[in-house]
């Protein structure tokens, strides 16, 4: 779904899901255009060995995922003015993410509104891999 | 708490420009493999991929997704063939200061603010990277030495595109 007016808005509303499993056939994807290739990210000894029971996802590529919900819920009309984003556990390979966004202020100026929007991503366990928030700005 | 691991000697680089980068002219092919490959399996926004749809957008052509990345594999400033002082994401040895011995080094927090003026094939990005910060926390893996490190990007007109405060977390 493409927010189309910001007359539809409303504080509390929930941004569509976007879900993505931690595959070796997705990470590498995004190791190989950000070339990023840290062992633990791919080797259990190493994973293992700084304190992790799974190699786990790198941070660029769960902040790729913020920004993909937030662009997918807005359309090419809105734009992305801050995101922030702690990391609060691993995500782990073979674990499926959800990332999830809801509104919290909304902001309505002359031509465009500001939308806070409070982010997470949470593992299949519903353990809360990151927090977050972003503001965005869409034309009224 | 365990003596602390900041030294004098790193104390006087916080605010100092670390390392200035400048990208190689981006490439519609990078935007279109960086799209690809964040939005994986599915198919990434138009925008990002097909010229003829992005021309009819409000952006008059294909544009970059936000956080994506000019400055992998290889870059204009340093080039390759200038001996890497880091493996890392950052290094106090770019400065000529001895960091200290950690065994692992994890990005724990990010902060972006972006312009409205987004990436686009033929622009070249310049990166000015500055430590702005030092703090220690003891945590689940010990004495914990965090790191902000700011990265502001223009391009080659001079405009703001984005800057980042990444937190890491050395141990």
């Amino acid at each position: 779904m493409v927010i189309r007016n910001t007359q539809d808005l409303n504080i509390g509303d929930e941004l569509p899901t976007f879900i993505r499993k931690g595959t070796v056939e997705h990470w590498n994807r995004f190791a190989a255009v950000n070339d990023e290739f840290a062992p633990h990210h791919w080797d259990y000894d190493v994973a293992k060995n700084e304190g992790f029971d799974a190699p786990f996802a790198m941070a660029p590529l769960q902040m790729s995922f913020f920004n993909a919900l937030l662009r997918t819920w807005m359309g090419e009309q809105g734009r992305i003015i801050s995101l922030s984003a702690k990391l609060k556990s691993p995500f782990f390979k073979e674990q499926t993410l959800v990332v999830t966004g809801r509104v919290t202020e909304l902001q309505i100026l002359e031509t465009e509104t500001y939308i806070d929007i409070e982010l997470m991503q949470a593992d299949t366990d519903n353990k809360t891999v990151a927090i977050g928030t972003a503001q965005v700005a869409l034309a009224n | 708490m365990k003596d602390s691991l900041v030294t004098d000697d790193m104390q006087n680089i916080v605010g100092k420009v670390m390392r200035e980068s400048v990208s190689h002219p981006v490439s519609t092919s990078d935007i279109r493999k960086w799209a690809i490959s964040v939005y994986y399996p599915e198919e990434p926004p138009r925008l990002f991929w097909d010229e003829e749809y992005a021309a009819t957008t409000t952006h008059g052509g294909i544009v970059a997704p936000e956080e994506f990345n000019p400055f992998a594999w290889s870059t204009q400033k340093p080039s390759l063939d200038e001996p890497k002082v880091s493996g890392t994401a950052f290094s106090e040895r770019e400065l000529g200061i001895e960091p200290p011995k950690y065994k692992a080094i994890l990005l724990s927090e990010i902060r972006e603010n972006y312009s409205d003026v987004r990436i686009r094939p033929g622009d070249v990005i310049r990166a000015t990277h500055r430590i702005t910060n030092y703090f220690e926390r003891e945590g689940r893996m010990g004495h914990m030495l965090y790191t902000t490190l700011s990265n502001e990007w223009h391009n080659q007109s001079e405009q703001w595109i984005r800057t980042t405060e990444s937190v890491f977390i050395r141990y």
